[in-house]
């Protein structure tokens, strides 16, 4: 944007442009993926909390949301159900209550580390977090409204616009997985859900991918088929039998993405170490499914693993914090990898398996150090 | 509407930084067609090919983006030159979003 535009813009929203970059100085701790919309992943080194604090989570936006007005949202639930619902908030507030406390991660996390090179929001680490949301079960809703047996699908919408000819952001959900666990949240970490996050009402589904977790949403409909459109058929989607790096696939020849791939990461490394003194490594570790059974690190390429300590706080589909004792035993420079299997025994493999989108990236993840004597 | 969309969006935040893009044969009807949606974080963190390119110049224009018949061509040079497959890009650190 030239300095022209963004005058105008300031003048626009009656903001006084010092006002603007003055703000734009405090605490740099984001790294941001776009400016706007707002795309903006987390450094590795701060993801070390079992709950991630919300102004540290990813922010993820196709295009410049339209957020609904929390005074006059209603959430709609409709479809093949007995008994249409129109809901507010206070309503929702009055039906029992549920938590989930598990993971978020954008599908295109790790895109920028897919090779060959892909089209995308370039995410490295940072499209990751775990928080603890909180409102009412998918299936407390659906048996208020009776939903019938005929209904197979969840079909999700937003308040969000798209601009221009761009196709709008509509998906569903198997309902058997509705029915399972998802839930509608209207709090991350015990506060409102913040407008970023999609306030007032965004859907959770553990274990799954972020392209599911409609923000700002206004209607579920439950129907017999899945849900249409460019951000069914063409994206969001995983080949069915994967192929060479590079090799793309057509829409009919691949499937939704779903599931999580078990992953891990290290967050805290230190540069460099000593022959014979221990230093403490420590990462998080997750699945698609609802727990991790083990992470390990390699100082020998993966010739080798020695197991690493996993923290006891869990809930199902939340990370597990894991942290590492490495004595250095030579000096030079030392690669260590992690590498976690969860509890079916999906294990991260060394490489990730390229697909044209740039989906699900879950390589070994390694940090260098520089050992002296 | 676009630009007011955008300061919606955008005024939460207040942390964001506006990049440039690099000057060059092109930049001009770049930010003309491309701006409306997106900003220059978006086209500048790419690598890609020149066809990977045309192909994403084509879906923007499918999607609404206004370049002119007679500019398709230089637009896809400008960002094959620029973002090409081995293109380095550093994301900027900003505050928390929403603070
Ligand atoms: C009418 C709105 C609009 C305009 C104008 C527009 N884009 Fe986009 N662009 C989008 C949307 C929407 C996305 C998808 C964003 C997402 O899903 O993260 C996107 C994504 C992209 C991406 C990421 C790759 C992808 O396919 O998702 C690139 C690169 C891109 N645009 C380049 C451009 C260029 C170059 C121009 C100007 C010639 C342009 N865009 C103009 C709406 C637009």
């Amino acid at each position: 944007m030239d300095r022209r535009s963004f005058l105008r813009l300031c003048a626009l929203a009656g903001l006084a442009p010092s006002a603007v970059l003055a703000a734009s100085h405090a605490q740099p701790r984001m790294l941001q993926m776009n400016g706007y919309p707002i795309n903006a992943e987390t450094p590795l080194e701060l993801l070390t909390d079992y709950l991630t604090p919300a102004e540290l989570f990813f922010v993820r936006s196709h295009w410049l949301p339209r957020m609904p007005d929390p005074k006059t949202w209603k959430l709609t639930v409709d479809g093949d159900v007995a008994k249409p619902l129109t809901l507010t908030l206070a309503d929702l507030k009055k039906l029992p209550r549920a938590e989930a406390t598990c993971v978020l991660q954008c599908s295109g996390n790790g895109r920028a580390l897919h090779n060959p090179t892909l089209p995308g929001v370039q995410w490295r680490y940072g499209a990751v977090g775990n928080a603890r949301w909180s409102g009412v079960r998918v299936r407390t809703i659906l048996e208020a409204a009776n939903v019938k047996p005929s209904a197979k699908h969840l079909h999700l919408f937003s308040s969000d616009d798209p601009p221009g000819k761009v196709p709008p952001f509509r998906r569903s959900i198997e309902l058997e997985k509705a029915l399972a666990d998802a839930i509608v949240a209207f709090e991350m970490n015990g506060a409102p859900l913040p407008p970023q996050h999609g306030a007032p009402l965004r859907l959770v589904v553990p274990g799954w991918a972020g392209d599911h977790w409609m923000k700002w949403l206004v209607r579920i409909s439950a129907q017999p088929q899945p849900q249409t459109g460019f951000y069914m058929d063409t994206a969001y989607r995983w080949p069915n039998n994967v192929g060479a790096p590079g090799v793309a696939f057509k829409p009919e020849e691949m499937h939704p993405v779903t599931e999580l791939f078990v992953k891990s990461n290290i967050t805290t490394a230190p540069a460099s170490a000593h022959v014979g003194t221990p230093v403490d490594i420590r990462g998080f570790a997750f699945s698609g499914v609802p727990d991790i059974a083990k992470v390990e690190l390699s100082d020998d390429d993966g010739a080798t693993w020695r197991a690493a300590t996993l923290d006891p706080r869990h809930d199902p589909y939340a990370w597990r914090l894991w942290s590492y004792r490495w004595t250095p035993k030579r000096t030079g420079s030392a690669m260590l990898f992690v590498r976690a299997t969860d509890i079916k025994g999906n294990s991260q493999p060394r490489e990730a398996i390229w697909n044209q989108s740039g989906y699900l990236y879950n390589a070994w993840h390694s940090a260098t150090i520089e050992v002296k004597a | 509407m676009t630009f007011l969309a955008f300061l919606l969006a955008a005024l939460p935040t207040l942390g964001t930084q506006f990049k440039q893009l690099p000057a060059g044969k092109g930049k001009a009807q770049v930010e003309a067609a491309c701006y409306a949606c997106h900003s220059a974080d978006l086209l500048a963190q790419q690598r890609l090919t020149a066809k990977q390119w045309t192909a994403t110049v084509e879906k923007m224009m499918k999607w609404g983006a206004a370049v002119q018949p007679a500019d398709k061509q230089v637009v896809i040079d400008y960002l094959a030159k620029h973002f090409g497959p081995a293109n380095k890009f550093t994301p900027t650190a900003t505050k928390p979003v929403g603070k």
